[in-house]
């Protein structure tokens, strides 16, 4: 890995652990305050690609598991990953995989604003809010034996706040396309 | 930032991070092979003594723990909702003594102890060509390093805002955010190569000296 990857890798991991100190925001018509932090997430398969993407993640669960609070709310240490919503933080590492390897291969520079805008929403989505929840709502039910169409149930309540994360991920990664290009992954 | 450990000179304090994370482990597997309520809440019980017994004071122990107990209270009521009361005490119990065994490890090994073990770890993927062991612990420390910057960006991003009386909106404050720390890149990346901090096998030499 070139020392310019692994300095990517750690400074979008910084940026994901920044946004954990960030205070949830409540906007009026979702039920649950939204944290930025998995923002951060989708933004990191978007920006950096999927290999760089979720090692920057894979990071940040390092960083956490040593011992260091940087889960949003200042959370960290072994204890956060024996909660039952460590289902996310696995889906976290598969959703920066996903959104970036969607993110590269459907997103290239010859295409219209709108369109990279679009597929990078497509990327995000599939990622940031498949994935993740498949991974989130399955442990769930693993581990606490509950069925998964319950646990999903459970879980409605937060997924449009990330659908609106994708949406922001997708522009944000469109903007940072062209302000900064790190998409295409060259060898 | 301050890590979540706490000074102290307890037995678990002297276990090298090695034991305790395999007994973590070995303790993790056991909690999920039993159904029994009357073992997991021995396990809670000696969950709790090994963790409150590292000399915290009692409020301050159980408030790192506040969020994932409270996850587990959530999950057990909807568990008791959808499944049995049985159900519900196991999941409850179960998770509660992994919590509490595991912020004991967090709470006595060091930032820099957890990174010397995995850097060893890590050694067997060095020999495949995967990644150099050492690159973890400059990736760690990078990201410490910078988090102060990224955060103080963030804040000169907004001020800047406000006085444009622009409103703050997601997309305008984390763009300038990204697109300025990543441009560091090349930069920081430079510095590292002209310190050699990366070269092949060399680590050892580097590692005392300050940048």
């Amino acid at each position: 890995m070139t020392t310019r990857d692994l300095v990517l890798i750690s400074l979008f991991a910084a940026i994901i652990v920044a946004l954990g100190l960030l205070p949830p925001i409540t906007l009026g018509f979702i039920p649950v305050p939204i944290t930025a932090q998995s923002l951060g997430v989708m933004m990191a398969g978007a920006v950096l690609g999927a290999k760089r993407g979720t090692i920057a993640v894979l990071l940040v669960l390092l960083l956490a598991a040593i011992g260091l609070p940087v889960l949003s709310g200042g959370r960290g240490g072994l204890a956060v990953f024996a909660a039952p919503t460590t289902g996310y933080l696995i889906g976290w590492v598969f959703a920066a995989f996903t959104t970036g390897f969607l993110a590269e291969r459907l997103v290239s520079h010859e295409q219209p604003g709108l369109v990279q805008g679009v597929s990078f929403f497509i990327a995000a989505l599939i990622g940031g809010v498949v994935v993740l929840y498949a991974f989130g709502i399955t442990y769930l039910a693993l581990v606490t034996g509950i069925p998964i169409s319950k646990a999903f149930l459970g879980s409605l309540a937060f997924i449009p706040g990330d659908v609106v994360k994708s949406f922001v991920a997708a522009l944000v990664g469109r903007a940072v396309m062209a302000g900064y290009p790190l998409l295409p992954v060259r060898a | 930032m301050n890590a979540l450990f706490v000074e102290g000179d307890s037995w678990l304090h002297r276990l090298s991070p090695r034991a305790k994370l395999l007994a973590l482990m070995a303790i993790s597997i056991l909690l999920f092979l039993s159904r029994s309520p009357w073992v997991l809440s021995g396990a809670v019980a000696a969950g709790a003594t090994v963790y409150l017994q590292l000399g915290m004071p009692f409020g301050k122990a159980i408030g790192r723990l506040r969020s994932v107990l409270l996850t587990i209270a959530i999950v057990a009521l909807l568990s008791f909702a959808v499944n049995s009361a049985e159900d519900a005490l196991v999941a409850l119990l179960r998770l509660t003594a992994l919590t509490l065994f595991a912020a004991a490890v967090t709470a006595t090994t060091g930032v820099g102890d957890f990174i010397d073990e995995i850097t060893l770890a890590a050694r067997p993927l060095e020999t495949l060509h995967i990644l150099q062991a050492a690159d973890i612990g400059l990736a760690v420390g990078l990201v410490i390093r910078f988090v102060p910057e990224i955060l103080n960006r963030y804040a000169a991003i907004r001020e800047a805002h406000k006085a444009r009386g622009l409103p703050l909106r997601p997309l305008t404050l984390a763009v300038p955010l990204i697109i300025l720390t990543l441009k560091d890149a090349d930069n920081i990346a430079a510095a590292i190569d002209a310190r050699g901090f990366r070269r092949q096998g060399m680590h050892g030499r580097t590692k005392n000296s300050s940048i």
